[in-house]
């Protein structure tokens, strides 16, 4: 294993983090707003407004303000919400686990389908099967996941009833055990796949055109020619299409949390999208400064994994 | 004989037919014990402790949790609730409350007087923006001679106290939980303590709020269901989606776009209420800045309320959920409602020749030209902005197509509140804006910060005109140290006369809340945070 590869990257890390603290800082406390409007209310005094700024520590300087912040991230401690008067840590670990089983689930769905529906258009290329999916990856990549959450309430939800409106669980009738399980399952399954559609479409497409790349390739005619049977051949050449394919999948983890924000809106699901939202109206700086740290930490590893990655799919690879 | 026969028989039977149907009708009125509600919020509230912020989301998902020393009836009156009894004394200084016996915390400690001066003086006064910007210079004290005895003292007459203590504006919380500690950070605020109908169980962030039926409710037999939940739902179409999947019972907001839809579905019930935990009864007015040489002439204000059409911001904005504004303060206060009040009508030509008499000259298309204003330099087109928050968006719209039917060009400037109003109250970097007024359970709180000169900025949401009338500083003083409420009257009458005649604002739709529900669930009590106190649901 390449543990010095893996050390380097690591180290190249955290500067980007530090880097990145300092924009994010300086980029949400020039932007105009102010959250004492949204903490206070619109009733409130002027001086119940300067007693809020000052308890929130925001009439100090802003090079205060930032020192502040980056000695309280160093020792561990991203601040205390505005909004939810608890720590940041704590506010951000009651989401996380929502959204991540979200993104990811909708990673798994989009990566494992686009790659089976990918090859099965390269497969019968031309024949009615690729121009169905082709033209479905297309409308699938071209079409807004806020939107296609609402089409999809209205028809799979409400039209027939075999899936929940919102939420992770039945208010009415929580469950427990593997009951618990399976009702979080089935809340799961639509914001999932609505979420997956984009990222599916671009998936099979990208392997449908590597796939019909690679079966113009030496490998794959002297595959044929030595009589493998078709499914082997594909194989073959789905392992060298991967490369591309684990680097766009990688890559785009970022785009999917992004892509979450909405669909967690549309499904009323309590992830990290929603709390962005809502913090992002109320100004709430502590808890957004902890959401963009931990993005960003997220896909820095999302890429850090994807390098990883390329060594076992490719033997040619070396780290150094 | 046999024809009476006959009669007899088929009164019988028209009278145990009845008597069956009757008999069915009081059945299903009948309030049934136990069940689940689930209620759909918009917004995840953080935390659960209302006394501490004036936050709808707060509110709207804590309040069945606590109460206050006065409640309100569907009118607005005051009525007995953790007080079963009240004096007002000299003259309006003094309030005596008689507090009921008996009352326990959720965490069956007993419910006193120092409860209620510990709120009050150590939280309401300091973190509650409506409490402490109302009363807080005026309370002289709060005595707690006794457990059951509470007095409020004040350093002048104070008319509006017994509508500003419900669960809205005052809920009590428990001293021996908060007394010692920061109030914003206490844990209890995540595991509230109170005296309400219903009992914390569980808050799940980001997901829903579990409450149970509080068994030693001092108010005998309520409330009727078991348990309740609170769940966040942050778009309004999908509640309604969620409604007629049956997953959610209630709903404290029915979009205007799809009433139509849940009102005409039998399963539903509606009700229109000015009651809103954020704020209520509130108006969405235009503000004209007062400071700018163009609208500090009367003229072009009056102009600009005769183009507007307000039935068409009733029609197309609200689908007719609400009413035009017909006085500065909302009807939904109808005893400081001027009601019958000679408002402007929608009057394009009177509009016209008011434009045309101040100067404004129309040459050819598009907004008109100055030609001997005063402060305003010949040739300057008749041009200004027009703020808002983008949910507002469609007031923008309307305001800019009736006022260039006029000559009034308008450019729309859309911002969100957090930028909206330090751009108004501090900067005063606008010509003209929308906002929705609250005008709260008494014009002193909500009504006043609009007009009296000492309002103007830079606290959001005062007097965004800068309008300055000593007269109506003076009214608006007189009526804050009156508690006759037929003088009151008169005075708040006296206020929007004079103001309707400044026009330092134009009053365009009072906004009301329409909340929906199963019609198998009854009892609801839109116009309070405790609207589900005496809710039952039939399974």
């Amino acid at each position: 294993m390449p543990s010095r590869y893996l050390l380097r990257r690591l180290a190249q890390v955290l500067p980007t983090v530090a880097g990145l603290l300092v924009l994010n800082f300086c980029i949400i406390h020039l932007a105009p707003g102010d959250p004492v409007i949204a903490l206070g209310g619109e009733h409130g005094d002027a001086a119940y407004y300067t007693f809020l700024r000052n308890r929130f520590g925001l009439d100090r300087p802003l090079p205060e303000q930032l020192l502040t912040y980056v000695a309280n991230v160093l020792r561990g401690d991203l601040g205390t919400s505005f909004v939810h008067g608890r720590s940041v840590t704590g506010v951000i670990a009651e989401r996380l686990p929502a959204t991540l089983l979200l993104v990811s689930t909708a990673l798994v769905l989009s990566s494992v389908a686009g790659v089976g529906l990918g090859t099965l258009a390269a497969r019968y290329r031309r024949r009615p099967a690729d121009v169905a999916l082709n033209t479905a990856a297309l409308l699938g990549y071209a079409t807004p996941s806020f939107w296609l959450g609402q089409v999809a309430l209205l028809t799979l939800a409400v039209g027939t009833g075999l899936f929940p409106v919102q939420g992770m669980t039945d208010a009415r009738n929580p469950q427990t055990g593997l009951a618990n399980l399976m009702d979080l399952l089935h809340h799961l399954a639509l914001p999932a796949i609505v979420l997956a559609v984009n990222e599916l479409a671009l998936t099979t497409r990208l392997v449908r055109t590597g796939l019909l790349e690679a079966f113009g390739a030496d490998y794959v005619r002297a595959a044929r020619a030595k009589g493998l049977p078709e499914a082997l051949v594909i194989r073959h050449a789905l392992w060298n299409v991967m490369l591309p394919v684990i680097t766009v999948i990688g890559s785009r983890a970022g785009m999917l949390l992004s892509g979450a924000v909405l669909v967690e809106v549309v499904f009323a699901w309590p992830g990290l999208g929603r709390l962005l939202l809502s913090s992002l109206l109320s100004r709430d700086y502590p808890v957004l400064l902890g959401m963009f740290l931990v993005i960003s930490v997220g896909v820095i590893l999302a890429n850090l994994i994807t390098d990883l990655a390329y060594a076992r799919l490719d033997p040619r690879i070396r780290y150094q | 004989m046999r024809c009476r026969r006959i009669t007899v028989l088929a009164v019988l039977v028209l009278l145990a037919m009845w008597s069956l149907g009757f008999g069915l009708a009081r059945a299903q009125d009948a309030p049934v014990r136990g069940g689940t509600l689930v209620v759909a919020i918009v917004s995840d509230p953080g935390h659960l402790n209302p006394a501490i912020t004036t936050s709808g989301a707060t509110h709207a998902a804590s309040e069945l949790l606590y109460n206050g020393l006065v409640g309100r009836d569907e009118r607005g009156d005051p009525v007995p609730e953790l007080a079963e009894s009240w004096q007002v004394e000299q003259g309006g200084t003094v309030y005596r409350f008689r507090l009921r016996d008996g009352v326990k915390w959720h965490d069956g400690k007993p419910f006193t007087a120092s409860d209620v001066k510990f709120t009050v003086e150590e939280v309401l006064l300091k973190f509650h923006a409506r409490t402490r910007a109302s009363m807080g210079s005026l309370l002289a004290g709060i005595e707690a001679p006794d457990d059951r005895t509470v007095v409020f003292r004040f350093k002048q007459p104070y008319a509006p106290l017994l509508y500003q203590l419900d669960a809205t504006e005052a809920p009590i919380i428990p001293r021996h939980v908060y007394q010692g500690t920061d109030p914003q950070t206490n844990p209890a605020n995540s595991n509230p303590v109170g005296t309400g109908p219903f009992k914390f169980v569980s808050y799940t962030k980001g997901t829903e709020i579990r409450l149970a039926r509080n068994p030693t409710y001092f108010k005998p037999g309520l409330p009727y269901l078991d348990s309740l939940v609170m769940r966040i739902i942050p778009d309004l179409s999908v509640q309604v989606l969620a409604l007629e999947n049956g997953e959610v019972d209630f709903l404290w907001e029915l979009p205007g776009p799809l009433q139509s839809r849940i009102k005409s579905d039998a399963r539903f019930q509606t009700a229109r209420t000015g009651y809103h935990p954020g704020g209520s009864n509130c108006i969405m007015t235009m503000s004209f800045n007062l400071d700018r040489p163009v609208l500090k002439e009367l003229r072009v204000r009056q102009a600009v309320a005769h183009a507007l059409d307000r039935q068409t911001f009733l029609s197309q904005i609200l689908f007719g959920d609400g009413k035009v504004a017909a006085a500065p303060i909302s009807s939904e206060i109808p005893w400081a409602h001027a009601a019958g009040l000679a408002m402007p009508k929608a009057d394009r030509a009177e509009g016209e020749k008011l434009l045309d008499g101040a100067g404004w000259k129309k040459e050819g298309e598009g907004p008109r030209t100055a030609r001997g204003v005063p402060g305003v330099a010949d040739g300057t087109r008749l041009s200004i902005d027009f703020l808002h928050f983008p949910t507002f968006a469609k007031y923008g719209e309307l305001v800019r197509q009736q006022l260039a039917v006029v000559g009034i060009g308008v450019v729309l400037k859309p911002l969100e509140p957090a930028v909206f109003a330090p751009t108004v109250f501090k900067d005063r970097n606008f010509d003209s804006n929308v906002i929705s007024y609250c005008n709260g359970p008494d014009p002193e709180i909500g009504v006043r910060r609009m007009y009296h000169s000492s309002q103007i900025g830079p606290a959001p949401f005062t007097n965004a005109a800068a309008y300055r009338n000593p007269r109506v500083d003076a009214l608006f003083d007189e009526a804050s140290r009156t508690v006759e409420r037929d003088k009151r009257s008169r005075l708040y009458r006296q206020t929007q006369e004079i103001v309707v005649q400044d026009l330092p604002y134009y009053w365009l739709v009072e906004t009301v809340s329409t909340r929906a529900w199963t019609a198998r669930c009854s009892g609801f009590k839109a116009w309070t945070g405790l609207f589900a106190e005496g809710a039952s649901c039939r399974r």
